[in-house]
């Protein structure tokens, strides 16, 4: 009778399946079935997705629904985003030479300080045709996608009678008193301390730092909160933790549809606009340029604009953009009257020093 | 069979001796020289490298009042944090191991759940908590105190925060150590004629010690590193020094200066501990 004994590797002399070989066989299919998708992924997907990097939360739906998906569904390229942005990153990706994301937005002035530090692609001109965009539209080795406004916002119910209308008024502690917070970000912060010190928006730059920081010290006391990421700022003015607040126009856009009574203020606002720009020596890069000029169309730019009331970069976009909404952008010709505009270069060179001082200023 | 019933009292090194040790340590080894070591000596060149190679990051740190402050700050508040978790800790373990029974099993489920829960969610939760729309607010107003003082954004608000999340490191420890302690020697003492409370002071108190030390010295040492709650529940003056260097590296893109800061605090930490093992010895930190 033949024995049926299990050798030590345990693969009987029958070769009928033991429990132990069946195991074995098992786990190996579990291993391949799980890694699979990796290996066959990585197979397929090369050249065809597209990293970028977004502010996150609301403007990363909106970018979505505006840019990111008609982009997908005009070309095939899958779009995979990361937030939120941030300035290290863009030189931590150039240095290492990994490329988390391969397109990012930056304000003007930050487009001049990466350019200083030569981290951004240049201009591909065989992919980007000038003749398909507005005029002025490529700056500083990018593409403007829209402007941002900065401005004063306060909770219409803690101010029944009239809340702050400028940065006056939000330096006035008797007249208007509350919590306030501002943007830790010292070229926002400072133009604002001039302003409130009676500056004319045509006069602001070069800016007069000390002076600016003689006003701030009068505030510093009132400020409850330095927020840094845009949706802490929706927070705070949602929750009311803040009566008034320096906050970009397009969340508070977003607080107002939410029924949150808020009222955005326009004068004294900043209006920076914002680049598309590529990050250098990144393998993607052409998909990048394609992405970006795709984006300056102004049908999509009407329809970011719409969602996130961020004035479009894109003059045309302006025909797709009834009036009643239009009046909301910062590019409004009425809006742009009563705001000024950052100076880019002086701005950019600098950023760095002053952003030092501001910091060290916060922490005594 | 011989050999399994004498050789191995000792665990794994009889035959093959050292070479097996290292193989079996091998690939632990590996993983944190290559993942943390290496990352760590970077830093220390980066510290002397960036912009130039010269110590000036370091004569910037100590030079500029700024950064001192901070430092000292630093150590200030984990000062504070490490006392009123061991001033809510210690009463807790005690507890725990003294009463024992569905008692204990309850304070420790939630000491346990606590540690588990990420810490980010409770920095929030303590943000929803003290904000203007919770609870504490709502409770001064219905004492009529309207505006309510700022407990948000504060000195207090972050040290609660911190306290709050270091508590189950200290309970843990404590609870470690009381463990070990035999009741009799507090029944023996009572024999003797010594109230509960001598008892305490003259016999518990002392072989909890250990554990103290134990549990002060982990809290303290998380603490000097802690990077979020301060952020997300302190003011502008109560940042501490993992802010700091939080800052120099994505703000102001200061990574020599940020490194520096960063050996510096890792210093700090070693000499701490080289003090720490000096009294006690490193290899009681793991019972």
């Amino acid at each position: 009778m033949r024995h049926n004994s299990t050798a030590a590797n345990g693969i009987r002399r029958d070769g009928a399946v033991t429990r132990r070989r069946f195991l074995g066989s098992g786990i190996v299919a579990a291993t391949s079935a799980i890694v699979a998708p990796y290996v066959i992924r990585s197979a397929a997907a090369k050249g065809e997705t597209l990293y970028i990097n977004t502010w996150g939360g609301s403007w990363e739906r909106s970018a979505s629904e505006s840019f990111f998906q008609p982009f997908t569904k005009a070309t095939g390229v899958e779009i995979k985003t990361q937030s939120p942005v941030t300035f290290a990153k863009l030189k931590a990706e150039v240095v290492t030479g990994q490329y988390e994301w391969d397109v990012t937005t930056q304000g003007q002035p930050d487009c001049v300080r990466a350019l200083r530090e030569n981290l951004l692609e240049p201009v591909n001109y065989k992919i980007v045709d000038p003749a398909k965009l507005s005029p002025n539209a490529i700056t500083y080795n990018g593409i403007a996608s829209h402007a941002l406004g900065t401005c004063l916002a306060y909770r219409k119910d803690r101010f029944p009678n009239g809340g702050p209308q400028s940065w006056k008024d939000f330096w006035d502690i008797a007249r208007f008193p509350g919590n306030r917070s501002m943007y830790k970000n010292a070229a926002r912060v400072l133009p604002a301390a001039l302003l409130a010190d009676g500056v004319p928006r045509d006069k602001l730059f070069p800016l007069d730092v000390d002076r600016a920081f003689r006003k701030l010290d009068q505030i510093k006391p009132h400020i409850k909160v330095w927020w840094q990421d845009g949706s802490q700022s929706e927070q705070l003015l949602r929750d009311n933790e803040v009566d008034m607040i320096q906050i970009w126009n397009g969340r508070a856009a977003q607080l107002i549809r939410q029924k949150v009574p808020v009222q955005l203020v326009w004068r004294d606002a900043e209006i920076l606009t914002v680049n598309w720009i590529v990050v250098r020596g990144t393998p993607r890069a052409d998909l990048a340029w394609k992405y970006i000029q795709f984006a300056h169309q102004p049908e999509l730019q009407a329809k970011f604009a719409l969602t996130m009331d961020y004035g479009p970069a894109n003059p045309k976009a302006f025909e797709y953009i009834p009036e009643a909404a239009a009046k909301q952008l910062p590019t409004w010709h009425e809006n742009e009257k009563v705001a000024y505009h950052p100076d880019p270069e002086w701005t950019g060179a600098h950023m760095n020093d002053i952003a030092k001082r501001f910091n060290a200023w916060l922490v005594s | 069979m011989t050999q399994a019933a004498t050789g191995t009292a000792t665990i794994g090194i009889d035959r093959g001796g050292t070479l097996r040790a290292w193989f079996l340590v091998g690939p632990a080894m590996l993983f944190i020289g290559v993942l943390f070591v290496l990352p760590l000596i970077r830093i220390v060149v980066t510290s002397v490298t960036d912009p130039t190679v010269s110590l000036r990051n370091y004569v910037e740190f100590f030079s500029a009042g700024l950064y001192a402050r901070v430092l000292a700050n630093t150590i200030y508040t984990a000062l504070t944090v490490t006392v009123c978790c061991l001033l809510l800790g210690y009463p807790l373990a005690y507890v725990i191991v003294r009463r024992g029974g569905t008692l204990a099993v309850i304070l420790l489920l939630v000491v346990g759940m606590s540690f588990w829960t990420s810490f980010l969610v409770r920095t929030y939760a303590w943000m929803v908590i003290l904000g203007n729309r919770g609870p504490v607010v709502a409770a001064f107003h219905w004492f009529g105190v309207d505006p309510a003082p700022q407990v948000l954004y504060t000195r207090f608000s972050s040290t609660l925060g911190m306290v709050h999340i270091l508590i189950p490191y200290m309970v843990m420890s404590l609870y470690a150590a009381m463990r070990k302690i035999n009741p009799d020697h507090l029944r023996a003492a009572a024999s003797l004629g010594a109230s509960p409370f001598q008892a305490f002071r003259n016999v518990y108190l002392p072989l909890s010690l250990p554990g103290v030390v134990n549990g002060c010295t982990l809290v303290f040492i998380i603490c000097l590193g802690f990077y979020v709650t301060p952020v997300l529940l302190g003011g502008p003056r109560d940042q501490m020094i993992a802010g700091l260097i939080g800052e120099q590296i994505q703000e102001l893109l200061e990574w020599g200066l940020a490194s520096a800061m960063a050996v510096v605090l890792l210093a700090t930490t070693l000499a701490l501990l080289a003090i720490y093992n000096r009294l006690v010895g490193l290899d009681k930190l793991w019972g």
